[in-house]
């Protein structure tokens, strides 16, 4: 998507239509616009496709997109199993830190 | 871990630094992809390093170091690695690296020594009358790395290096 000035939501909205329409993995995304920077998108990925694993901390991957220009933003994923996802709910597993599901947006495919 | 592996390791774990540092700054595919391709190949050779004498000089290393860790057959030795790696049995950890091969065979390729004259993250090419240059190159491989099982794949090259110690020798 180009675009010429930064919007967070609207990014974000194209951010998740796009990685739930091209990767199959993904069942579901969640935004979570709470304490995150202007120009941060924070996203949980429920991915069906990566295995179970121990429950060690959680760690979201950050990608820093179109440096130096009017439109740079940071985009941060932290993929989860199912499983992991409802431990979450539970409040039985912590997001990473600073990380609230309060205000969260949810995506999936239609 | 011994000496040669020790430095291997070092070397590994500060490309990994800048890997990290630069994916956070969004920097050309290239650069990306250069640097995660020579922390698993160091990685790889840090782990060849275990029986003291040298691995191959060759830029291949990361597909057969993947399948080496997923050939343990002494049930601890399963058990322990598997942990390392955050699986719960050593069955899922040999059945994510089945899945994940296809993206180190890529990874691998990328070596300018292995990609054929053609596109690499380092040299303009072909080499005898170069017409592309990898800063303006789409790399399919970037972006496999970008999706969930690629991002997943991410963790596990950090957790490989960061607690390279702890599977060093066995």
């Amino acid at each position: 998507m180009y675009t010429t000035e930064f919007d967070r939501e609207e990014m974000a909205q194209w951010y998740a239509k796009e990685h739930l329409k091209t990767d199959p993995g993904i069942v579901a995304v969640h935004y979570l616009p709470t304490n995150a920077g202007e120009r941060e998108i924070r996203f949980v990925e429920i991915n069906q496709f990566i295995g179970e694993r121990n429950d060690d901390a959680l760690e979201p991957i950050d990608f820093g997109i179109d440096m130096g220009m009017e439109t740079a933003h940071k985009l941060y994923v932290l993929d989860v199993t199912p499983e992991q996802w409802n431990r979450i709910r539970s409040q039985e597993l912590d997001l990473p830190n600073n990380w609230s599901l309060e205000g969260a947006i949810h995506f999936e495919n239609e | 871990m011994n000496s040669f592996q020790e430095v291997w390791w070092q070397q590994a774990k500060s490309d990994h630094e800048v890997f990290l540092l630069i994916r956070g700054q969004g920097v050309a595919q290239c650069h990306l992809l250069h640097y995660l391709q020579m922390v698993t190949e160091k990685l790889a050779k840090a782990y060849f390093w275990r029986s003291a004498s040298p691995p191959p000089r060759s830029h291949a290393g990361f597909v057969q170091f993947l399948r080496f860790l997923g050939q343990f057959s002494r049930p601890n030795d399963q058990e322990r690695i598997a942990t390392i790696f955050t699986f719960k049995r050593f069955t899922d950890f040999q059945n994510w690296i089945r899945a994940v091969l296809p993206m180190a065979y890529e990874l691998e390729r990328l070596a300018p020594a292995l990609a054929n004259n053609g596109p690499n993250p380092e040299y303009p090419w072909p080499h005898a009358q170069p017409q592309f240059a990898p800063t303006n190159q789409h790399f399919a491989v970037w972006a496999s790395f970008a999706s969930g099982q690629g991002r997943d794949f991410m963790r596990k090259i950090r957790i490989a290096v960061e607690r390279f110690p702890e599977y060093a020798s066995l």
